[in-house]
C-alpha cells in the first residue's frame, strides 16, 4: 500500500469527520450578523455573547451537577458490581451483566419516555431528582464496563498475596485493588461525565420548564436563533469535551481503558 | 479464595437492582403498552400503525437510511482501518485518536456544523452558485441526503474502531503470504481480510445500524418534520399528539429492528466460511 | 549473466530514510541452496523481501530467470516464500491453505485436488486435509507452509529462518526434509538465518552479511576454515581473536609473548584449537562446563577470557585452579583486520 494512497484515504476520511468542527469554530467567530462560512470578518463577540445568556448559565450548572454527581453515584454502585462480576463466580452473572448494560442498547427516547410516564409522574419526583436518577442509570453501564476491563488487567493473585501477608479483605481491596484500578476509575469517570453531559434523548423528556440540561437548552435556542452565537456555543461545548479528554489522556493514557 | 457467593451477590446486586427498577421496569411497561387496548392484549396497535401510509414511509425510510449508513461506513471504514493499521506506530496512535475524537463531542455540536455547510447560505451552496452550476441555492437541508451525511459522520468512527481492532488481530505476514501466492489486492480483501475480520464487521455494523435507527438529534435538526425518522416520529407522537399507543408501537419496532439486525449480522458472519 | 539464475545488481534497499542495504551485488545459480547469514539487522531479511517483491529497491535491479522483476508486483513474480511465522490462513483448512494459490489461478477443480494432494504427500501431511492450522503442531505447520509454496512450482523458494522455531530433533528432521525437497524438485532455494551451524549444514554456498554488505561469499568449508575478516571469524565460531603487535598477542586487556612469528596482523583460534594443560602461558579457570564429548573452559589470562575446549579424556581442572595453556601456530587462523 503506497504511502500516498494511505494519506489520501485518511486525509479524506478525517476531513469528513473533523472538517465540520473547524467550520463551526470559524463560523462562530464571525464578525457579521448571520451564520456563514467563510465568516465575514473575525470577531469573538458571539463567543462572548454565549456567556451572557442567562438560561445557559443555569442549564450549564445543572448539566455539570448531573455529570459529576450522576457519575459518582454510578461509580459507587458500579465499582463493587464490577469487582463482584470479575472476581466471583456468580450464579446468573450473565443476566446481571445484561441488566446493567441494557441502557446502552435501548434507544434514549424510549428510556426517557418510560421513566417519565411510569416513574416520575406516578411517584411525583422532582425534575432534578428524576434527571439525577436517569443519568446515574445511563452512566452505570460504562462505569461497570471500564472498571471491569481495568480489573481484568489486574491479576487476582495480588490480592491473595496480600491476604497471606496479613491483610483483611477490605484492606486488600483498598491497598491493592483500588490504587491499581485508579486509572480505570478515572477513565470511567471521564467517560461517564462526557456521556452524561452530552446526553439528549432522556433529558429531553425529563426536563421541565426552568429545569433544563444544557444540550436541551441549546436545542431550543437553535430553533429560534440563526445567528453565529449558536455556532459559537457548539464550538465551546466541543472544546470543553475535548479539553477534558485531552487532560485525561495526558494524565493517564486514557485510551488504554476504553 | 473468594468463594462466597453471598458476598459477591451483595456487591453486585445494588447495581443490578437499581438498573432493573429504574430502567427495565419502566421500559418494559412502556413496551407492553404497544399490545394493549381497551379490550385487553392485541396487536391492533401495530396494524393501525402500519395502515397509515405516512408511518409506512417513515418506517421504510428509517430502515433504508440505517442500511445505507451501515453499508457506507463499512466500505469507508475498511479503507480507513486498513490504512491506519499500516501506519508506523507513532502516527497510528495519533490518527486513531483523531478518528475517535468526534465521539467525545456532543451530537448537537456535530450535527449543527452541517447546517453551516448545507444551508442556503452555506459552503456547498455558495460554491455551487459561485461556479454558476445553478442560479439559486439548492435545498440541501431537510433532505434524506442531509440526514444520511449527518448520521454517517456521527457513527463512522464506531465502525472504524471496530474494524481497526479486528484487523490488528490478523496474524502478521498473512497478507504478504497471500500476495506472494499470487493474490491481487481485490482477492486479498475478499479471501483473507474479510473472513478474518468478520466479527469486527458484525460489531461495527450493529453499532452503526442501531445508532442510525435510534438517533434523535441528527434527524431532528437536519430532517425536521420533512424527513421524519422513527425516533422523531415517536417524539412527535408523544409531545404533539399524546398518542402513547403509537409511541409504544414505534419503540417496540425499534427494539425489534435492533435485535434482528444483530442476529442477522451474526448469522451472516458465522455462515460464510 | 548466463550462469546466474537470480541476479541482484546495485541493489539499494531502504526503510523510509534509513538505508538497510547500500549497494548489493549477488548472483545465485540455478538449483543451488544458498544461505544469507548474519546477525540481526544485517540486511538478510530485507534482501529476501526485496527478491519476493515485498520491498521496492531504491536503486538497482533484480533479474530472475532472465526477466527483470524489479518493478513487478509481489503477486506476479512466481516466487515462493515460507515466512518465519508460517503465516498460515487461520480461517482455512490445511487443504485449503495449500490450495490457496492454485485456486487463485482458476484451475480445474480436479487439477487443484490432484496437485494439492500431491503437495501434502510430499511433506508427509496426507490425512491432515481437514485440520485447521491451530490444530497442528509447530513442525506440521511449517511443513504445511512449505507445501503451500511448493505446489505453486516457484522458480525460487525463499525461506525465512526455517529452523529457528524448532526444537533440536525437529530441526534435524526439517533439515533433512529441505535437502530432500531440493534434490527432488531442483528448485533454487534461498534461506535466511542467523545461525551459522544451520548455514553450514544446509547450504551449498553462504553469503555472510553485516550492515547491509557482503562480508564473505563462499562454500561452508571456506567460511568455516578460512574466514576472511575478524567479524567473519567471530561469527563462524572463532571465539579467541587477537591482534599481533611487535611479536606479541595483544587484546584490549593485556598481551602475551608469542613463540613464533607471523606476517598477519590478527590471529584467531577456535576453542578446540587452544591447548589446555600444556604450554607457556598461565591462566586460572573461570568457568567450566561439561558438553558431552568435551569440556568447555573459560580461562582467565593476561589476554582476558579465553574459551578453550578440552577433550573429555584429559584431567579436569577445577574452578578457580591455575592451569597452563597454549595458542599454537598450527591451529591459528590468520585474518585481515
Amino acid at each position: 500500500m503506497s504511502r500516498l494512497t494511505i494519506w489520501v484515504v485518511l486525509g479524506l476520511t478525517l476531513t469528513f469527520l473533523i472538517g465540520p468542527f473547524i467550520i463551526i469554530i470559524f463560523a462562530g467567530a464571525s464578525a457579521g450578523e448571520s451564520l456563514a462560512f467563510p465568516p465575514h470578518g473575525l470577531s469573538l463577540r458571539w463567543y462572548l455573547k454565549v456567556f451572557t445568556i442567562e438560561s445557559f448559565r443555569a442549564s450549564f450548572l445543572l448539566s455539570l451537577f448531573l455529570a459529576i454527581f450522576g457519575t459518582i453515584s454510578a461509580l459507587l454502585i458500579g465499582i463493587p458490581a464490577a469487582y463482584a462480576l470479575n472476581r466471583y463466580k456468580l450464579p446468573g452473572d450473565e443476566t446481571i451483566r445484561m441488566i446493567v448494560s441494557a441502557p446502552i442498547i435501548v434507544p434514549g427516547i424510549i428510556v426517557g419516555l418510560a421513566l417519565l410516564r411510569y416513574l416520575v409522574v406516578p411517584l411525583d419526583f422532582t425534575v432534578t431528582l428524576a434527571l439525577f436518577l436517569a443519568h446515574t442509570a445511563l452512566v452505570l453501564p460504562y462505569a461497570v464496563r471500564v472498571v471491569s476491563s481495568s480489573l481484568q488487567n489486574l491479576r487476582a493473585d495480588m490480592e491473595e498475596a496480600a491476604v497471606l501477608l496479613g491483610c483483611t479483605r477490605l484492606q486488600a481491596f483498598t491497598k491493592i485493588v483500588l490504587p491499581n484500578i485508579r486509572g480505570g476509575v478515572l477513565a470511567a469517570f471521564i467517560l461517564g461525565f462526557v456521556t452524561s453531559f452530552n446526553q439528549v434523548p432522556v433529558s429531553l423528556f425529563l426536563s421541565g420548564p426552568g429545569v433544563k440540561t444544557l444540550p436541551i437548552d441549546m436545542l431550543a435556542y437553535m430553533e429560534m436563533t440563526y445567528d453565529p452565537s449558536v455556532a459559537a456555543l457548539s464550538a465551546l461545548l466541543a472544546f470543553m469535551s475535548l479539553a477534558i479528554v485531552f487532560t485525561a489522556e495526558r494524565l493517564l493514557g486514557f485510551s488504554r481503558y476504553v | 479464595m473468594f468463594l462466597s457467593t453471598k458476598e459477591g451477590l451483595a456487591l453486585a446486586l445494588p447495581a443490578a437492582i437499581f438498573s432493573f427498577l429504574l430502567f427495565l421496569v419502566p421500559v418494559g411497561i412502556l413496551l407492553s403498552e404497544a399490545f394493549k387496548s381497551d379490550v385487553g392484549w392485541t396487536i391492533s396497535g401495530y396494524t393501525e400503525f402500519f395502515s397509515k401510509p405516512l408511518n409506512r414511509t417513515v418506517f421504510f425510510r428509517t430502515l433504508k437510511l440505517g442500511v445505507l449508513v451501515a453499508g457506507t461506513s463499512a466500505i469507508i471504514g475498511y479503507a480507513a482501518a486498513f490504512c491506519i493499521v499500516n501506519l508506523p506506530p507513532k502516527s497510528r496512535g495519533r490518527i486513531f485518536g483523531l478518528v475517535i475524537l468526534p465521539l467525545m463531542i456532543s451530537p448537537v455540536a456535530r450535527t449543527y456544523a452541517w447546517i453551516v455547510i448545507l444551508g442556503r447560505t452555506g459552503i456547498v451552496n455558495d460554491t455551487i452558485v459561485g461556479l454558476g452550476l445553478s442560479d439559486t441555492p439548492i435545498r440541501l437541508l431537510f433532505t434524506e441526503t442531509a440526514v444520511f451525511l449527518g448520521l454517517l459522520q456521527l457513527f463512522m468512527p464506531l465502525m472504524i474502531i471496530s474494524l481497526v481492532s479486528a484487523m490488528e488481530n490478523i496474524p502478521r505476514d498473512v497478507i504478504p503470504a497471500a500476495r506472494v501466492l499470487g493474490a491481487s489486492w481485490f482477492q486479498v480483501f475478499f479471501r483473507v481480510i474479510l473472513p478474518l475480520t468478520k466479527e469486527g464487521l458484525v460489531i461495527g455494523g450493529t453499532l452503526v445500524f442501531t445508532g442510525a435507527l435510534t438517533a434523535y438529534i441528527t434527524p431532528a435538526i437536519l430532517g425536521g418534520s420533512k424527513v421524519l425518522m422513527l425516533e422523531t416520529l415517536l417524539y412527535q407522537k408523544v409531545n404533539v399528539s399524546n398518542d402513547f399507543v403509537s409511541a409504544s408501537v414505534i419503540a417496540m419496532i425499534l427494539i425489534v429492528m435492533s435485535f434482528s439486525a444483530n442476529l442477522l449480522l451474526k448469522r451472516i458472519a458465522t455462515a460464510r466460511v | 549473466m548466463s550462469e546466474a539464475f537470480v541476479s541482484l545488481s546495485n541493489l539499494t534497499l531502504s526503510y523510509g530514510s534509513t538505508v538497510a542495504v547500500p549497494n548489493l551485488d549477488l548472483d545465485i545459480r540455478e538449483g543451488e541452496l544458498i544461505a544469507l547469514l548474519g546477525p540481526s539487522g544485517c540486511g538478510k531479511t530485507t534482501t529476501m523481501r526485496a527478491i519476493a517483491g515485498l520491498l521496492t529497491p531504491t536503486t538497482g535491479n533484480i533479474v530472475i530467470d532472465g526477466r527483470d522483476v524489479t518493478r513487478l508486483a509481489a503477486n506476479k513474480r512466481g516466487i515462493g516464500l515460507v515466512f518465519q511465522s508460517y503465516a498460515l490462513f487461520p480461517h482455512l483448512s490445511a487443504f485449503e491453505n495449500v490450495a490457496f494459490g492454485l485456486r487463485l489461478q482458476k484451475l480445474e477443480d480436479h487439477d487443484i485436488r490432484a496437485r494439492t494432494d500431491a503437495g501434502m504427500a510430499t511433506v508427509g501431511l496426507s490425512g491432515f486435509e481437514a485440520r485447521k492450522p491451530a490444530e497442528m503442531s509447530g513442525g506440521q505447520q511449517q511443513r504445511l507452509a512449505l507445501a503451500r509454496s511448493l505446489v505453486m512450482q516457484p522458480k525460487v523458494l525463499l525461506l525465512d529462518e526455517p529452523l529457528s522455531n524448532l526444537d533440536a530433533r525437529l530441526r534435524l528432521e526439517m533439515r533433512t526434509e529441505l535437502q530432500r525437497v531440493q534434490k527432488d524438485t531442483g528448485v533454487t532455494m534461498v534461506f535466511v538465518t542467523h545461525d551459522q551451524s544451520e548455514a553450514l549444514a544446509l547450504a551449498d554456498r553462504i553469503v555472510l552479511m553485516k550492515d547491509g554488505e557482503i562480508v564473505q561469499l563462499g562454500t561452508p568449508a571456506q567460511l568455516y576454515s578460512e574466514p576472511a575478516t575478524a567479524f567473519a571469524a567471530d561469527f563462524m565460531g572463532f571465539e579467541n581473536i587477537f591482534r599481533v603487535e611487535a611479536g606479541r598477542l595483544v587484546s584490549d586487556i593485556g598481551s602475551l609473548p608469542m613463540g613464533y612469528s607471523t606476517e598477519s596482523k590478527m590471529l584467531a583460534w577456535r576453542p578446540g584449537g587452544v591447548v589446555v594443560g600444556d604450554g607457556p602461558h598461565k591462566a586460572r579457570v573461570l568457568a567450566s562446563s561439561f558438553a558431552g564429548g568435551h569440556r568447555e573452559y573459560v580461562l582467565e589470562s593476561q589476554l582476558g577470557p579465553i574459551k578453550a575446549d578440552a577433550p573429555i579424556e584429559s584431567a579436569e581442572v577445577a574452578l578457580g585452579d591455575p592451569v597452563v595453556f597454549d595458542l599454537p601456530q598450527a591451529t591459528a587462523r590468520p585474518l585481515a583486520p
